[in-house]
């Protein structure tokens, strides 16, 4: 079992901690670049990923439930400079921040940055973790299962509302044609979709405040992995990359009338044998 | 990794499409690896589901008729998952990339300590080395990714409607799993509500009809857009726009912030294709848009995009599609 913290030792404090990734702005047209075949990032921000930010209000609005009996610590594996990034989480109302930092995680894999990850989290105690579902870089959707894993504590994904109740999380999961009501006795772990909560926008005491709340840095060193870090463990490799077949300009048709307009969509159809 | 075992998901006692891609396409690919093809069904409806999926070109189904499946979320199946891949040993591992597959595909790779790549379009084969290909950043790249290990296990989730069901006639042998050694359930599923009676979500679906802004309510999605679904067989999907907007579950979202799809046939309707949401949906087959506006962005890169009224449009089209339907039935 993982090291319980302050809620489920009956001291009336909830640990919540939200992980988070920081990426290149979601809203940039993003374009990769024929010779080096990498992302052209000149001119892209690096911002929160989108869907965490909803894990942070979750985070959030549950300290409120609790009366402000929490404590809402962001963590994050990112290089340093994206501090200032991870400042803005505590503008929003987070309480302080903890960043693994380590040149050697360059190239890490999924796993890579959910080892170094927990480990973190694991370090700093939490009795709740949340995340987004997914990012909007990779948006492979595995981190917070196996981040569950790694943990040693069952992940809740995709949940649209949370509560709590003592020391049971109860959560509707979204599913395909509905939802389901689970709970699971803390310390979990819980993926949030963006139905939860409209992420708050920071007020200015939050920006003012979140200048002066700690951001603790661990490096590798800090955390004793069991398995390499970075490129050396990655068990995945990109060996090439190639650009898609291009999306042609198809044809634009003015209708004059409805019924026009639905016999061009239907011979189209059969046309390309869709029906 | 020689055998490939495939995560067989299901839903109201039948087979999930996308399993039956799944089974299909890891015949092929145990064949290049000299291997056999597994598949592992969970759930109280496992024997029945096991009835159909053994229409499939599989070596062995590994069924685990186990009540707690229906009861714990995901844990189970991650338990039989864990257990079939440990006595076969270092193997592929395909998940179907859905919300059930991701679950389950990111923990058995992190009990296994294996590789595991998201949402390929297409495996490949060269010599002992199995690459996924897989879109990237919105399909703006496609990557092709390779498990450093030979000696370990890979874990790929594929993308649903990338490969076609082929059913077999050869014989495929039927085990029952033994409850695994494993750390207790924790995830307790007290109550399934279904809302939307769909059978299909949009990443499974083969024709998603979506809409947008334009159709100025939530009453159009479970009338006009669902009718068009229905009659061609298909999902409706939304819009961010849409789904902020509480139309529409977000569930059903395609795009940056949604879901990433490739349905063979895509129509928007009243949808104006703004970048987040034309990288969920660029890499269908086939697109058609309605919309009032010739101007969209979406008329850059749809195959048809008609200039008209969707709301006079999409129930004409509906009928027309019902009965050209009935005549090729």
């Amino acid at each position: 079992m993982p090291k319980a913290a302050a809620w489920i030792l009956g001291r009336n404090v909830l640990n919540i901690v939200v992980a988070v990734k920081l990426v290149p702005d979601t809203n940039a047209d993003k374009r990769i670049d024929p010779t080096t075949k990498r992302l052209v990032r000149a001119g892209i921000e690096t911002v929160l990923n989108p869907f965490d930010e909803f894990a942070i209000e979750a985070a959030l609005q549950l300290k409120e439930k609790l009366g402000g009996n929490a404590v809402v610590s962001i963590c994050t594996t990112a290089p340093e400079s994206g501090k200032e990034v991870v400042r803005k989480a505590l503008a929003m109302g987070a309480d302080d921040a903890v960043m693994v930092s380590d040149p050697a995680l360059e190239g890490s894999d999924v796993a890579g940055t959910a080892r170094a990850t927990a480990a973190a989290i694991k370090k700093i105690g939490f009795d709740l973790v949340l995340c987004g579902t997914q990012s909007t870089d990779a948006g492979t959707g595995e981190l917070p299962g196996m981040l569950g894993e790694y943990l040693g504590v069952a992940a809740l994904t995709y949940a649209r509302k949370l509560d709590l109740d003592g020391t049971i999380l109860r959560a509707e999961r979204e599913t395909e044609t509905g939802y389901q009501r689970v709970s699971v006795q803390l310390p979990a772990l819980a993926s949030v979709t963006k139905s939860i909560a409209q992420p708050r926008y920071a007020s200015l005491k939050g920006i003012m405040s979140a200048k002066k709340k700690a951001i603790k840095t661990f490096v590798l060193a800090d955390l004793a992995l069991d398995r390499p870090a970075g490129q050396e463990g990655a068990l995945t490799e990109v060996v090439a990359l190639a650009a898609p077949p291009a999306r042609e300009k198809g044809r634009v048709v003015p209708v004059a009338d409805d019924d026009e307009g639905a016999r061009v969509i239907l011979e189209f159809l059969q046309e390309k044998k869709l029906l | 990794m020689r055998d490939v075992i495939v995560f067989i998901e299901h839903h109201a006692g039948k087979p999930r499409r996308v399993s039956l891609e799944l089974a299909s396409k890891a015949r092929d690919t145990a064949d290049a690896l000299g291997g056999k093809a597994h598949a592992v069904i969970v759930g109280g409806a496992a024997p029945a589901v096991a009835q159909i999926v053994k229409n499939y070109p599989l070596d062995r189904i590994h069924i685990a008729d186990d009540a707690d499946a229906d009861r714990y979320l995901v844990e189970p199946q991650v338990a039989y998952m864990e257990a079939v891949a440990r006595a076969v040993g270092p193997a592929l591992i395909l998940v179907p990339n859905t919300m059930i597959g991701r679950d389950v595909g990111s923990r058995v790779a992190a009990r296994l300590n294996a590789g595991i790549t998201a949402d390929a379009t297409d495996i490949v084969v060269e010599g002992a080395s199995v690459r996924a290909i897989s879109p990237k950043l919105g399909g703006l790249t496609i990557v092709a990714c390779a498990f450093t290990r030979q000696d370990g296990y890979g874990v790929i989730s594929v993308r649903p409607n990338v490969f076609e069901p082929r059913e077999s006639s050869s014989a495929v042998e039927i085990v029952t799993l033994a409850k695994p050694v494993s750390p207790a359930f924790r995830m307790t599923i007290e109550e399934e509500v279904v809302e939307a009676a769909a059978e299909l979500g949009v990443e499974e679906a083969s024709i998603v009809v979506s809409g947008g802004r334009g159709l100025g309510g939530p009453e159009p999605f479970a009338g006009t857009l669902k009718d068009l679904a229905d009659a061609l067989g298909g999902a409706v999907g939304a819009s961010r726009a849409a789904v902020d907007a509480g139309w529409i579950s977000h569930s059903r979202q395609v795009g940056q912030t949604g879901k990433t799809i490739s349905p063979k046939l895509y129509i928007a309707v009243g949808i104006s294709g703004a970048i987040q949401h034309k990288v969920g949906m660029r890499t269908a087959g086939t697109i058609v848009a309605i919309n009032k506006d010739a101007s969209v962005p979406i008329g850059e890169f749809a195959d048809l995009l008609v200039v008209g009224d969707l709301f006079g449009i999409v129930p004409l089209l509906t009928k027309k599609v019902r009965e050209a339907r009935a005549v090729l039935a």
